[in-house]
């Protein structure tokens, strides 16, 4: 072997001076000082595609409403969410079930030189999402009626009460510049071809996105000259990136809402955007074992749900009721059943049923497996021994489909949770009848409900909506085959030098945060 | 010393290819079906359809695994399932910071653990090499992860000392330095007392050669001994030892990188498992095996270089 220029001391030297730079005091710059202007937020993963046809949701949508124009946005009445046009119209109305005229702001420019903001655009950009990803958003909408350079109509193909409020306000309700589409191939993933809002937008990927003050943004300044978006996957790390002060906001578990609501630290609040989260212990009615009626509703009377909402969620979710989610048209008071061990085995002696052993499938995460185990006892007071079998994802969402095997002759009792958007219309879908084998897992049927899902679409009183939507849980709730458990907040803890904006369904709205 | 590369690298190549077959066979293993594992369970019919012709789902597994194969052979590892970006061009972006982090954390293990083997081994059954010991064997007891948090809660949280998170700003030398110091502390602190085991193990045995004795007979001075010769040839199963470690270290940093929210190969591919992003995981798990079969390599062509004895046994 060739004797050359590095030797083993060389070697061991280089190495040694690397490990010291590592270890060299002093570059620990100003990194996580407070700089005037930035709002520092987390995000939980990079925003793979931001084209609102094909985008995976989630923070993508928060890059979106920054970013691109929407006609209408969230707001709360109240208790309730409603929508309002946003600042990019200064008209939206609903003339009648099937026309919504719009009419956009003057001034509103698209950066890149694609000039102003037209109706057209809006046509594009809709009528473009009855061929992408998000198309069941877009299922009422029959085509969009330009009548002027900024003024037009959209034209539905039959009334949908809800399109304003969970299209409009959503992520797919974005408008994009028809131009810079058209210049782009008509899809684009990581960049926007052009903005038209308060901020530009750049990202690193694993990193961290950033949104810069937007120099051609004529409307109306937001808080934050700067966003600094940080990619931290998991919520604990947050958490501690809070604590440690680099970041202003961040969303945080259930264990860490309860450890704050207890002892809020000083400068700290809490902030809860929604409650579109809906859980419930689901039973197959088709199953030999729990065809009875009877005995469904012995499972209903024997599940303790205030002793899971402090044993697996320590208290931080809000009890349901049904499927109607908190701050929802339609939402219920109160059960028709309660916890009465009792009257479960009364019903269970009546059914003739004695020694039941069920399974109970769930996702193997933390708070499930710890309301499977409360049930579990619950359903041995009264004699019924349960054995929980955890599942991965991948198995899970697939076991009650008729078109993934055989596995939903099997299925016994389930822990299930479904999010949902802010109108009661999105929940109700998965139960009717030509869901059983798809997503209604109970496999009941009811001519009943399936007209009403109807009416609900069509119905645009609110109190009408309202009874219809509360009539439709008690028919569910009446086959004996939900437990209703809980409905788990988007909950972000933030200092208090900022005020917090996030959609209903958790999505933070940089440009209407503001400074205290 | 050219026919023990080709047999290392030929030994290499068939090594790569099991990792291939083994990684292609797990996402066919997995419970489900893969397009929708990756799309979601509310993906429609047409998104599962579109996915699964991209990725040649539709195709049979033979086919499947040729094509793949015959990609990877020339770097191109297909395309992220979400974003459409290549999977070779992600993985390069990220490489870098977990290359940074392993060199560094492996380099202030190797500055502190190789010294404290020495002085332990110099003066065995003292106090200082008692305090070795319980230092080394309780670094090495404690896993990384466990370290990350109570340094990042330690020096981040309670004394503000460090940041928490990320890599730093892209061209501010002193931040990504600064961003740098709690990970590879978090992941080297265990090979400080691997190391510096190592060292001892192999000093202890080399100071009782009979050219040690000559050595000292010879009047010649401690320092020069110790440092000059003992080292010199129980330095040798210690590169072993790092290039093992290095490799092994680039799977480890994925708690690091997790926890301290950093870009790199190994949070990559936790956040591609989680998303069922198997292209990434496929392409990201394929450069972390080639890294480590090359660091292991290169250590191996090293103990050749320095050992003269290996050398002539080629």
């Amino acid at each position: 072997m060739k004797q050359t220029g590095l030797s083993r001391r060389g070697f061991l030297g280089t190495t040694a001076a690397l490990g010291a730079l590592g270890l060299t005091p002093g570059w620990t710059t100003a990194a996580f000082a407070q700089t005037g202007g930035t709002l520092r937020l987390r995000i939980d993963g990079d925003n793979d595609v931001l084209d609102p046809g094909f985008m995976t949701g989630g923070t993508e949508i928060e890059a979106q409403k920054q970013c691109l124009p929407f006609l209408a946005q969230y707001a709360r009445d109240g208790e309730t969410f409603t929508w309002e046009p946003s600042y990019f119209v200064t008209k939206l109305e609903q003339r009648d079930a099937t026309h919504i005229d719009f009419e956009l702001a003057e001034g509103l420019v698209w950066s890149n030189g694609y000039g102003p903001v037209l109706a057209s655009d809006v046509k594009f950009s809709y009528e473009r999402m009855k061929d992408s990803d998000w198309s069941g958003y877009f299922e009422a909408l029959d085509h969009v009626e330009v009548t002027g350079d900024r003024t037009g109509t959209i034209v539905l193909g039959k009334p949908f009460a809800p399109f304003i409020m969970i299209t409009l306000c959503h992520g797919p309700g974005a408008v994009l510049s028809e131009k810079a589409m058209a210049d782009v191939g008509d899809r684009f993933t990581t960049q926007f071809p052009a903005v038209c809002g308060p901020y530009t937008y750049e990202a690193t990927p694993g990193q961290r996105a950033v949104f810069t003050a937007n120099p051609e943004w004529t409307g109306p300044k937001p808080a934050f000259d700067r966003v600094e978006c940080n990619v931290i996957t998991e919520v604990k790390a947050a958490e501690l990136a809070f604590e440690a002060g680099e970041l202003d906001c961040t969303e945080v578990g259930a264990d860490t809402l309860a450890r704050y609501t207890k002892n809020m630290p000083d400068g700290t609040a809490i902030a809860v955007a929604g409650e579109l989260q809906y859980m419930w212990m689901g039973m197959n009615t088709e199953h030999p074992k729990l065809q009875d009626i009877r005995v469904r509703k012995a499972i209903q009377h024997a599940v303790d749900v205030d002793t899971i909402l402090q044993g697996a969620y320590s208290g931080t979710t809000a009890k349901s009721h049904g499927i109607i989610c908190p701050g929802l048209t339609g939402q219920r008071d109160s059960a028709g059943y309660g916890y009465d061990p009792a009257k479960a085995r009364d019903l269970l002696a009546e059914a003739g049923v004695s020694g039941l052993q069920l399974t109970l499938r769930t996702l193997n995460n933390q708070e499930r497996m710890l309301a499977a185990q409360i049930i579990q006892a619950n359903l041995m007071q009264v004699g019924i021994t349960v054995k929980v079998l955890p599942l991965d994802s991948g198995p899970f969402w697939e076991m009650g489909q008729e078109s993934k095997g055989d596995t939903w002759q099997d299925l016994e009792l389930w822990l299930m949770r479904f999010g949902t958007t802010p109108d009661p219309y999105e929940a109700t879908q998965w139960f009717t009848s030509d869901q059983v084998g798809v997503w209604n897992w109970e496999r009941w049927t009811d001519e009943e409900y399936d007209r009403l899902y109807e009416e609900g679409i069509n119905e645009t009183d609110p109190q009408k909506r309202h009874d219809i939507y509360v009539r439709m849980q008690e028919i569910m709730e009446n086959t004996g085959a939900y437990v209703w458990i809980n409905h788990e907040p988007e909950a972000f803890v933030h200092s208090t030098e900022i005020g917090v904006n996030a959609a209903p369904s958790g999505e933070l709205n940089y440009r209407r945060f503001t400074k205290a | 010393m050219l026919y023990y590369l080709t047999k290392r690298l030929g030994l290499s190549a068939v090594v790569v290819c099991l990792v291939v077959l083994v990684l292609f066979s797990l996402l066919h293993l997995i419970p489900g079906d893969p397009a929708t594992i990756a799309l979601g369970p509310r993906a429609t019919p047409e998104a599962i359809a579109r996915y699964a012709e991209k990725m040649h789902l539709d195709e049979p597994v033979w086919r499947q695994f040729m094509i793949y194969v015959a990609n990877a052979a020339t770097g191109d590892l297909g395309l992220d399932v979400f974003s459409d970006r290549p999977v070779t061009a992600i993985i390069m972006e990220r490489i870098g910071f977990t290359l940074a982090l392993v060199g560094t954390g492996m380099g202030w293990a190797m500055l502190l653990g190789i010294p404290l083997g020495c002085l332990a081994a110099v003066k065995p059954n003292s106090w200082l090499d008692r305090i070795t010991g319980v230092f080394s064997v309780g670094t090495i007891a404690v896993p990384s992860f466990l370290v990350s948090i109570w340094a990042l809660l330690i020096f981040a949280v309670h004394l503000r000392w460090l940041p928490a998170i990320g890599a730093g700003e892209p061209g501010d030398l002193g931040d990504q330095v600064s961003h740098l110091i709690l990970p590879a502390f978090a992941i080297g602190l265990s090979w400080v007392g691997y190391l510096a085991r190592m060292v001892r193990a192999s000093m202890l045995e080399v100071m009782g050669e009979n050219y040690i004795r000559s050595a000292r007979a010879f009047g010649l001075r401690p320092r020069r001994v110790i440092f000059g010769y003992a080292l010199r040839v129980a330095i040798l199963p210690t590169i072993t030892l790092i290039g093992m470690g290095f490799g092994g270290m680039i799977s480890s940093t994925v708690f690091a990188e997790i926890i301290f929210a950093r870009p790199g190969i190994g949070k990559l591919i936790f956040d591609a498992v989680t998303a069922r992003n198997f292209p990434i995981v496929q392409g990201a798990v394929l450069v972390a095996t080639g890294l480590y079969i090359l660091v292991v390599l290169i250590s191996d062509i090293l103990i050749a270089w320095f050992d003269p004895r290996v050398r002539e046994s080629l």
